[in-house]
């Protein structure tokens, strides 16, 4: 029945995008303004020779902002999709019987299609953004460092767009004009959702959650989970704040710089396991607990418009962000084997750089830098602390660096980039693809994903789900 | 002490020389007996709107044309605040594409400054990413959004960029506009101009420009490669823009054709309205984040 309703609105898709091929602009009606797209994504694995599907995916999306006043409109975002993978591919149809995993297929919440929501009211010195919505801090680019505001769906890992993978959350977001590019942004969080990570077995299921299930299928282990989410009070409402201005004289003019803070609840719970042995075996009491976290941090961008001396540095852009986390927490113990959980403070910084050459060849580049400072002591001499996602060894500091190429040719039609992602426990993810813009609907993209490394590292995880990708997308 | 005075002279003299040479919020027209500098000023002046406080653009329509026709096309609103040389800013631009809906929302804030050494600051409003990204300023020679102009052509050459000699005055012979059929301004008495570029080895050699004499606008240019061929032409539609017996010179049609592959990219400026009272708060980083495509 949801399988005929999605396809219903597909082909409504395909009825008003035909509708519309021929005019200009989005759809509109008055002061209603429509726009969206149908698309498809699929994926295949390299390993077995491009015959296993990992995404077969087919997605309406739809756009309606409706201005009622030149200060107040609203503005919604609805993506509905289905993932024909699972029904494909033999191996996964046993994960989607669960009703907890049929949320892999398509959406079946409304919080899992509806993206934004809210209304948009304008004041000369104040503008509120109040309903369902993302908001993205920071100067960095595809790493989150200042980034957590709202929570991610890792079902894909982070191969998409950020603006793809982020939880949109029930919020106000108040920001105030203070000076002419100095503004003062609240944000008053009620809504709490937890980061969403694939089930093992599923194509992007990492390595902890694989570890986890594997626990659960010994026959002599009963694993009982307790998740502890925030409740839906006052007092468990996160509270963001950020300065941003920017420098409009002297020798740092343009610069642009934010300080920040954020009381939230940590989107990737912590693990606290008491183990006790029973006539049937071990029983493992896992509770996954949502920390409350204080983030305090700030970032830069500057470009350098004028030569320091002659032409030095003109042309660079450079690109700042730090983050201190306090009281996360983290496990210790040893690979894929928890021992414990202590409180962590965590101190995240990045430093990017680009620069354009030759005319259209984009060059940029981050260096970021991981601290993790375990404020209680355990056996370190046993143990080291866990690296969430894979349950592997994690460094005390842990380096990453990344490298994005991009140009284009063909009066912007064709835009081939490549991204590289090197961790420095010779962990790596190279993505290059390809954009063609046909006309003025069509865009197709083809690439690679690539991952390289140790089953415990950030990438590593994934190798083995190299794979070749084509997306087709019709816009209106 | 003396190397101190000294140093802090040739500072006030630079801060001089880079100066705006011409008063902003004046309305200038080319005269008679003019050199080819004080022509060219005059043209800088008309082309950036110096001669306004702010400018709205709400409808302007680029549309990218192959040599078999095939076409697209590109929608988008700009506005622009003379900020008169406050805090070294001669000027701020919003740029917002609102059409086709796989680059809707795409936002561009540019501040250009007065220094012609100092290159623009410019941000990005990027809907992939719902977030705000300060940009490296593009090289002048690349293409401006995919376009037959470049980023020079449309928004970071400045007078100190080329050397005039002034050819001669003429009847501008007329221009064919591929895009109407249309043929444009046969008759217009015009100065012609020869601009050579500073910079070595750019991408262009030499270029000709024909000045509307009553406009002060370059209403066609040919521009010529290291060989001396014309590789590329350029078009401008100048008209005249009322407001309360104030009359401003404005862009208002461009055709630009690149000979070498038969592409042409033509720009059309509908509903442009000057001295509306733009507000600077518009061209903020809070303004940016109002895209919501």
């Amino acid at each position: 029945m949801k399988k005929t309703a999605f396809y219903l609105l597909f082909v409504f898709g395909l009825i008003i995008a035909t509708a519309r091929t021929a005019s200009a602009g989005a759809v509109s009606f008055g002061d209603l303004e429509m726009a969206g797209y149908l698309k498809n994504e699929t994926s295949w694995k390299m390993a077995g020779g491009l015959r296993e599907f990992m995404k077969v995916k087919n997605i309406f999306d739809l756009k309606m902002n409706y201005k009622f006043t030149e200060w107040l409109e609203f503005f919604t975002e609805v993506n509905y999709w289905y993932d024909h993978t699972f029904d494909i591919e033999g191996k996964y149809q046993d994960i989607v019987r669960s009703e907890n995993n049929v949320k892999l297929k398509r959406p079946t919440k409304v919080n899992e299609w509806l993206r934004d929501c809210y209304f948009d009211v304008y004041t000369p010195r104040l503008d509120m953004r109040l309903g369902r919505q993302q908001v993205v801090w920071g100067a960095t680019d595809g790493v989150r460092i200042l980034d957590m505001v709202n929570p991610l769906d890792y079902r894909e890992w982070t191969i998409k767009d950020y603006s793809e993978l982020r939880i949109p959350l029930w919020m106000a977001n108040i920001e105030g004009e203070l000076m002419m590019n100095g503004h003062l942004q609240l944000l008053v969080i009620p809504d709490y959702e937890p980061n969403y990570y694939a089930p093992a077995g599923s194509p992007y299921a990492l390595r902890t959650v694989v570890a986890g299930a594997e626990a659960s299928a010994n026959p002599f282990v009963t694993v009982t989970t307790i998740d502890e989410r925030p409740g839906k009070k006052f007092e468990n409402t996160k509270i963001g704040l950020r300065w941003r201005n920017i420098v409009e004289s002297g020798v740092l003019s343009g610069l642009e710089y934010t300080l920040n803070y954020l009381h939230t609840y940590d989107f990737a719970s912590s693990a606290y396991t008491r183990t006790t042995f029973g006539p049937g075996g071990v029983n493992i009491q896992l509770t996954r607990r949502a920390e409350q976290i204080e983030v305090i941090g700030g970032s830069f961008s500057k470009s350098i418009t004028k030569g320091l001396v002659g032409d030095i540095l003109k042309g660079w852009t450079i690109r700042g962000e730090i983050a201190y986390i306090q009281n996360g927490a983290m496990n210790y113990g040893t690979d894929k084997s928890i021992a414990g959980t202590v409180d962590v403070d965590q101190l995240l910084y990045a430093l990017g750089f680009d620069k354009v050459f030759w005319t259209n060849w984009e060059f940029s580049t981050q260096f970021i830098q991981m601290r993790y400072d375990s404020q209680e002591v355990f056996d370190q001499d046993q143990y080291t602390l866990l690296f969430g996602p894979t349950r592997g060894p994690l460094d005390e500091v842990e380096n990453l660096v990344t490298m994005r190429i991009a140009t284009d040719f063909l009066y912007d039609r064709i835009k081939p980039e490549v991204l590289i992602i090197y961790g420095d426990d010779n962990d790596w993810r190279i993505s290059p693809k390809v954009n063609f813009e046909y006309n003025d609907h069509w865009t197709f993209s083809t690439g690679v994903h690539v991952f390289e490394g140790h089953a415990q590292h950030l990438n590593g995880q994934f190798d083995g789900n190299d794979q070749v990708f084509f997306e087709a997308k019709y816009s209106w | 002490m003396k190397k101190l005075i000294l140093f802090l002279l040739c500072m006030a003299f630079a801060a001089q020389a880079y100066a705006q040479d011409l008063n902003y919020y004046e309305v200038l027209k080319p005269q008679a007996g003019m050199s080819a500098d004080e022509i060219m000023k005059i043209m800088y002046h008309n082309k950036y709107s110096l001669f306004a406080r702010d400018y709205a653009l709400p409808d302007s329509e680029v549309f990218y044309i192959d040599k078999s026709g095939f076409t697209r096309k590109k929608l988008a609103e700009r506005y622009r605040i003379v900020m008169g040389g406050k805090d070294d800013v001669q000027y701020k631009d919003l740029v917002v594409v609102t059409y086709p809906t796989h680059s809707k929302g795409l936002a561009i804030l540019t501040w250009t400054y007065e220094d012609p050494d100092r290159d623009q600051d410019v941000w990005l409003w990027i809907p992939s990413l719902k977030k705000v990204r300060k940009i490296s300023a593009s090289e002048d020679d690349d293409a401006f959004m995919g376009s037959d102009l470049t980023v020079e052509e449309v928004s970071t050459r400045r007078f100190k960029d080329e050397t005039y000699t002034l050819l001669g005055e003429e009847n501008f012979a007329g221009y064919q506009f591929e895009q109407t059929g249309e043929m444009k301004f046969q008759g217009k008495p015009c100065f012609k101009i020869e601009a050579i570029p500073k910079k070595p080895h750019w991408y262009y050699s030499k270029r000709v420009v024909w000045i509307d004499k009553e406009t002060g606008g370059n209403i066609f240019e040919e521009y010529y490669d290291k060989i001396g061929k014309v590789f590329k032409t350029r078009f401008i539609q100048w008209e005249w823009y009322e407001k309360q017996g104030r009359q401003y010179a404005t862009q208002t049609a461009i055709e630009c054709k690149d000979l070498r592959t038969g592409h042409r990219t033509v720009i059309f400026n509908r509903d442009q309205h000057y001295d509306e009272g733009v507000d600077e708060s518009k061209f903020t980083l809070r303004s940016l984040q109002r895209s919501k495509w």
